[in-house]
């Protein structure tokens, strides 16, 4: 059995690139239309600030997307792991990414997620954890085992400046902000660090 | 013939060439993140921060050593396939030159802090685009090979280079050009088609085309079936390009895209089983007192043997079940090691260890040291992975119990890095032994070597 695409180089380059070209259309073009609810901010959303965009930019140049990634799967575990005070964090969804030019949705987690992240530790915390991934400060002030405060593995961004760790920070408090789901049972609006 | 000064093979010579020396280099940057997960203060200099390195890492071995060799050995196989020669030496040349200028211009950007946020497609501009360039300059090359060939008919690797040659270049834009002009999750569905066609329609049509080449040569014996061949190109074409959303599983993406893909990772078994029916095959039909003897045979073998357990891995992964145990777990770093480690660059270093002698026209330097290296890189590799698929989903299963905090589990991952890393330096070891071979076989001066004076400068 001989096909006329291996005689013919046109007809083997045209048919390749034509069957390949199906699969291409549907899933990377189509979804665009047929998502667009999925995929379009919703209209309570805000683009980002000048000031987190830079702290975006510092959170792309050292790679924090490859330990850390920013997505509550649909599912319990993800969910409680990463509510807050036993609030679940809702999953994630679409439209939540938007602004994010790029997204840093990530495939690995070395580290904890961060897509609920914003408003869960003051900004001072931040500070000092960026310094020295080692020092937990007071989130493991409850934990006697002095072993599992140095287990971090994050590396300690002290060379980055003042000015960066600000930028960075401002844009770490924005995570999971656009579902307004820190609430209590009553409905009433939990204590966030930042207000 | 305008290329009389130049010697034939040049450019594949020094595609392959270089591709040994960045395997070096991107194994180096491989242990120093793996050292990174068990003395995180190592190196504590902004170059070589984690997040950086890793980037590094991936670039170099994906990019600098893999696609490099790959493209040298095109550059060889395709003439001698066609029964001409390379349609322009100067060109290939010339696409070398851009080729590299693009791979450590993008890797020192990287560890500038210069990159595009896109998994495997990191490499900024101007870089990116004179990878595009690089790539247009190899298509016109091997096209122009191909129009003047003094065969009528194509043999298999001939398809997959040119479908890989169409693929890559709308793989390639899509992930490093298209990405900056989306944003949120249109983005992140150009992301993970470019993340998982870079493997699917870059690396395993290119390391095909080389492995349907170099089994048959190595063993001696005629490719085991035509009509599988057939098979597992025309439907590995149609299939692979789907399954982008199955990186994304229980995630933002819609549900129907992640179905979609889930069913189409299932659908790639027929590909794969075809093509390795078709390589074990051939590798039954040859003669048995010589069918392993040599290193390059037992490359080509384990390869496949890789290849089918990734390819067979990854449909069982993107089951939505096994993926709640499994993803964002160093799981899946064994099974992206597997695929790009375990079967594509063992053939590519195959295609180093039968082309290299060939182009410089000496022997192998010594075969014994070639067989050390493969049984070092085999257990090197076993010793490696295996760790990771105990450790992915002991990880997972203590994720579904919320009451362990994230910290204690990963303390308890120690162990298993400090194997991964051990293991590691085994496989480097392995490689230098690899690249001592080569680099004697090439400048040495061995007693039963010709004379040195077909040497290059």
């Amino acid at each position: 059995m001989q096909l006329i695409t291996e005689r013919n180089i046109a007809i083997l380059a045209v048919g390749a690139f034509g069957i390949f070209s199906v699969g291409v259309f549907c899933t990377t073009v189509l979804p665009k239309f047929v998502d667009k609810e999925l995929m379009d901010p919703k209209p309570n959303m805000r683009p980002y600030t000048e000031q987190e965009e830079r702290g975006r930019k510092v959170y792309l140049a050292e790679g924090c997307v490859y330990c850390h990634t920013q997505q509550i799967r649909h599912l319990k575990s993800d969910q409680k792991r990463y509510g807050w005070r036993l609030v679940d964090a809702p999953p994630s969804k679409g439209w939540e990414y938007a602004y994010d030019q790029p997204h840093f949705i990530g495939t690995k987690r070395t580290g904890p997620d961060l897509a609920r992240v914003g408003g869960k530790y003051s900004s001072e915390w931040h500070w000092s954890h960026f310094k020295n991934p080692r020092d937990l400060g007071e989130k493991f002030r409850h934990t006697s085992d002095s072993k599992l405060q140095k287990a971090s593995i994050m590396p300690s961004f002290d060379y980055l400046t003042d000015e960066q760790i600000v930028d960075l920070t401002a844009y770490i408090q924005t995570l999971g902000r656009n579902q307004n789901w820190r609430m209590d049972k009553n409905g009433n609006l939990l204590n966030d660090y930042e207000e | 013939m305008s290329d009389t000064k130049l010697k034939e093979h040049r450019s594949a010579y020094l595609f392959m060439v270089s591709a040994c020396i960045f395997l070096l280099v991107g194994m180096g940057f491989g242990i120093f993140v793996a050292l990174k997960f068990l003395f995180p203060q190592l190196g504590d200099h902004p170059l070589f921060s984690f997040g950086r390195i890793r980037q590094a890492h991936t670039n170099v071995v994906l990019f600098a050593f893999l696609l490099q060799a790959d493209i040298g050995m095109i550059h060889y196989f395709i003439p001698k396939l066609l029964h001409t020669k390379l349609f322009s030496e100067k060109l290939g040349i010339a696409t070398w030159v851009i080729f590299n200028v693009a791979a450590v211009g993008g890797v020192i950007g990287i560890l500038l802090g210069l990159n595009q946020g896109i998994e495997y497609a990191e490499i900024a501009p101007p870089f990116n685009y004179l990878i595009v360039l690089a790539w247009v300059l190899f298509l016109v090359n091997v096209m122009g090979t191909i129009m003047r060939r003094k065969v009528r008919c194509f043999y298999v690797s001939v398809w997959y280079v040119v479908g890989a040659l169409l693929w890559t270049a709308v793989v390639y834009i899509t992930g490093s050009i298209l990405t900056r002009y989306a944003s949120g999750l249109n983005q992140a569905n150009l992301t993970w088609f470019y993340v998982h066609n870079a493997v699917g329609l870059v690396f395993t049509p290119c390391g095909l085309a080389a492995a349907y080449y170099l089994i048959p040569k190595v063993l001696n014996t005629p490719l085991y079936s035509h009509k599988l061949s057939l098979i597992g190109f025309w439907v590995i074409a149609f299939t692979y390009c789907w399954t982008g959303a199955h990186h994304m599983i229980h995630g933002p993406n819609s549900y129907w895209l992640e179905t979609v893909a889930i069913l189409f990772s299932w659908s790639l078994i027929i590909p794969v089983m075809a093509v390795v029916t078709n390589f074990l095959g051939t590798f039954a039909t040859a003669p048995r007192a010589t069918r392993f003897k040599s290193a390059e045979s037992k490359l080509l073998f384990t390869g496949t043997l890789y290849y089918l357990a990734t390819c067979l891995q990854g449909p069982f992964q993107a089951i939505r079940s096994v993926n709640t145990l499994v993803s964002k777990t160093d799981w899946v770093v064994a099974h992206a090691h597997m695929a790009v480690l375990g079967c594509f660059a063992l053939y590519a270093m195959a295609g180093c260890y039968y082309f290299i002698p060939r182009i410089v026209k000496r022997p192998l330097y010594s075969p014994r040291l070639a067989n050390t290296h493969f049984w070092l890189t085999f257990v090197g590799l076993l010793l490696f992975i295996m760790p990771m698929f105990v450790s992915g989903p002991l990880q997972g299963l203590a994720w579904l119990k919320i009451e362990r905090t994230f910290l204690e589990i990963l303390a308890e991952q120690r162990i298993f890095w400090m194997i991964r890393m051990l293991s590691g330096l085994l496989i480097l070891f392995a490689q230098s032994l690899f690249f001592y071979n080569l680099w004697e076989t090439v400048f040495g001066k061995s007693y039963f070597m010709k004379p040195a004076t077909e040497e290059v400068a």
